[in-house]
């Protein structure tokens, strides 16, 4: 389970994240929906603990993941924006890199990799260089890191972007599994079609605020819309441009 | 129990950086050319020395008119390794052009004059601005001088009078440079070739996984990985440490094939380097391989892309250069102190280990202290830079 309250992060004059807010349950997919620049990334960023923020506080498992940042890590698998691969090492190598930072004794870390490759189907590409990879299959590798140790809490920064129909298809089966085995999986995007396919609960959050949260169907009751992409505008406020 | 877990996160984060850098085909490649050029250098530039002696001791003068004055060829020919041929047709151009070093022109009143004790004219065409073959013609110069010095004295003692009193000054040059002390010279810049392989040995890991790792977007998943961040920042130091040492190894291998190949002992300079320098050079710039991999990892941390870091890198090249440069301009003594500044330290125990001489375990300990703390500081600085989100996300 993940809890951030009041969160605030500020750059210079320009303030990313203004007191967010929001709970995301076990055995739920949670979605952070909102346009490019609502501060999705910052958001998940304080909430996987490589940024502290200004003010407000952020628990993973009822850890406080700003006072205890690694403690809070353990738990968390993440994939963030841009995968960040090391073009000069193999897929399989990603996986032992990271699961040996987290701590898997070897023997383990072998018997997960291997549920891992099999689980994301990539067999083929497990034993070649990262470089020639196609989009798809560097969301793959970024994926089975994230999941090495098994984690309870699953953050993915917009993991379905620039996916193709396959490989989103792929990506949603693994979200829904994670799901099902009663992990805790928050992942943000900025399209609705997305969220709406996959999440039992969605935050919508623009310029740096929670503007609605809850069930697709609480949602769409809430903005009177039938639709939920239009609900998503409206409660954005992406129409005020334009009709204006 | 936390410390060994950090212990075991930082041997992690080591032996990737090293696996990865492995298969960095251009950055290893950039690794050996540095570690090759100095021990290279040194080998070229000996041999040409050793050539251009060769050439001055063995002379071939080419002269026009030889019938002219046959009593000087004959006096020349009977010199050591002095060879007299037929000069060119038009030797001015011959020399302009590079085809012979020196021509010398015996005029056709020559043998008139020589006879009648009035000086006879001979004439030396020579390029003054080829520095290569300056041995040459001033050892034809040297040879003519003695032949009219031994006329002359002839001469004098044929009229009555003792050629000393025709001698006010009995001036003895002393040739300072000779080849020997010019061999020595260009054998001091042994020293700072192995410091700056140490030094560029490290480099690419120490850049590479620092701004590389930030520039390519990896870092943040890394550090989302539960270590402390001197865990991330010390293994990749170690990485750089142990490529810089392994460079320092490569040189030092290559200086020893090389003094043993350039047969130095031929030209009167005892230099080998053994297998019993080995230990002493490690402990010598061991240490500086810790510091210099700190720095450059700092640097490259600092640094807002990795083309920066690289700029950066070329202007720390010359720290390690800098103590040889200047030892070439004025000597530098070994003073306690000098032993306590992080690469002066490391060169003179260098210097002093080349040449033979074994500095005490208080030199060695300074210097590696002095090291060690700088190294110290500079983790710690580089630790927090990667806690600082400024850095972690660029700028």
């Amino acid at each position: 389970m993940i809890q951030i309250a009041n969160a605030r992060k500020r750059f210079g004059n320009v303030t990313a994240v203004d007191g967010v807010s929001f709970v995301a349950q076990d055995g739920a997919i949670t979605g952070l929906l909102g346009p490019n620049g609502a501060g999705k990334t910052t958001t998940l960023r304080m909430l996987y603990a490589v940024m502290k923020p200004d003010s407000g506080e952020v628990r993973v498992d009822d850890v406080d993941a700003v006072a205890t940042p690694q403690v809070a890590q353990a738990r968390l698998g993440v994939l963030p924006d841009g995968f960040g691969l090391y073009p000069r090492l193999t897929a399989r190598e990603h996986l032992d890199y990271f699961g040996a930072l987290q701590g898997i004794e070897s023997d383990r870390l072998a018997k997960r990799t291997e549920e891992l490759l099999d689980l994301l189907d990539m067999r083929a590409i497990a034993d070649r260089r990262t470089a020639g990879f196609s989009h798809g299959e560097r969301t793959k590798v970024a994926l089975a890191r994230a999941l090495v140790h098994d984690p309870q809490n699953v953050l993915l920064d917009e993991p379905t972007n620039g996916l193709d129909v396959m490989s989103t298809r792929a990506v949603r089966a693994i979200v829904r599994r994670l799901r099902d085995q009663g992990r805790c999986v928050l992942f943000s995007s900025h399209v609705m079609t997305e969220v709406s396919a996959l999440c039992d609960s969605i935050v919508v959050i623009t310029a740096g605020r929670v503007v609605a949260q809850g069930t697709p169907d609480e949602l769409r009751h809430q903005t009177g819309c039938q639709n939920l992409e239009d609900a998503f505008v409206a409660l954005t406020g992406l129409d005020r441009g334009v009709h204006e | 129990m936390s410390a060994t877990r950090t212990l075991r996160q930082t041997l992690i984060v080591c032996r990737k950086e090293l696996r990865d850098s492995l298969r960095d085909r251009r950055a290893l490649w950039s690794i050996l050319f540095s570690v090759v050029i100095g021990p290279v250098l040194i080998g070229f530039m000996m041999n040409k020395l050793a050539d251009r002696q060769r050439d001055a001791d063995l002379v071939r003068i080419p002269v026009v008119g030889m019938h002219r004055a046959p009593a000087l060829v004959n006096w020349l020919n009977q010199q050591g390794g002095v060879h007299v041929v037929e000069g060119p047709v038009e030797a001015e151009r011959a020399v302009r052009e590079q085809r012979e070093a020196v021509v010398v022109i015996v005029p056709d009143d020559f043998a008139e004059r020589f006879r009648s004790s009035r000086p006879a004219p001979l004439q030396l065409v020579a390029d003054s601005s080829r520095n290569d073959v300056r041995p040459s013609v001033q050892r034809v110069q040297i040879l003519l001088q003695q032949y009219a010095a031994e006329i002359s004295s002839l001469r004098l003692i044929m009229r009555g009078v003792s050629p000393a009193a025709v001698r006010p000054l009995a001036v003895e040059e002393i040739e300072v440079s000779t080849a020997q002390q010019r061999a020595a010279q260009i054998l001091t810049f042994i020293p700072m070739f192995i410091m700056v392989a140490g030094f560029v040995g490290g480099m690419q890991i120490a850049t590479d996984s620092t701004a590389g790792e930030r520039e390519r977007g990896s870092l943040e998943p890394l550090l989302v990985n539960p270590a402390p961040r001197v865990a991330f920042v010390a293994g990749k130091w170690m990485a750089a440490t142990l490529a810089a040492i392994v460079s320092v190894c490569l040189t030092t291998v290559l200086c020893a094939q090389l003094t043993r190949l350039l047969r130095l002992e031929d030209m009167g300079i005892r230099l080998e380097i053994g297998p019993q320098h080995v230990g002493p050079i490690l402990l010598a710039v061991g240490p500086m391989c810790l510091f210099t991999a700190a720095l450059q990892a700092a640097v490259a941390t600092l640094a807002r892309s990795f083309k920066e870091a690289q700029t950066y890198m070329g202007v720390l090249i010359l720290g390690p250069m800098l103590p040889g440069v200047m030892s070439a301009l004025y000597p530098i003594g070994n003073a306690a102190w000098t032993y306590a500044i992080p690469m002066l330290g490391p060169y003179i125990l260098l210097t002093d280990v080349l040449g033979g001489r074994v500095p005490d375990a208080t030199a060695f300990l300074t210097s590696a202290g002095t090291c060690l703390l700088a190294s110290a500081i500079l983790i710690r600085i580089t630790t927090g830079l990667f806690k600082s989100e400024h850095i972690i996300f660029g700028r």
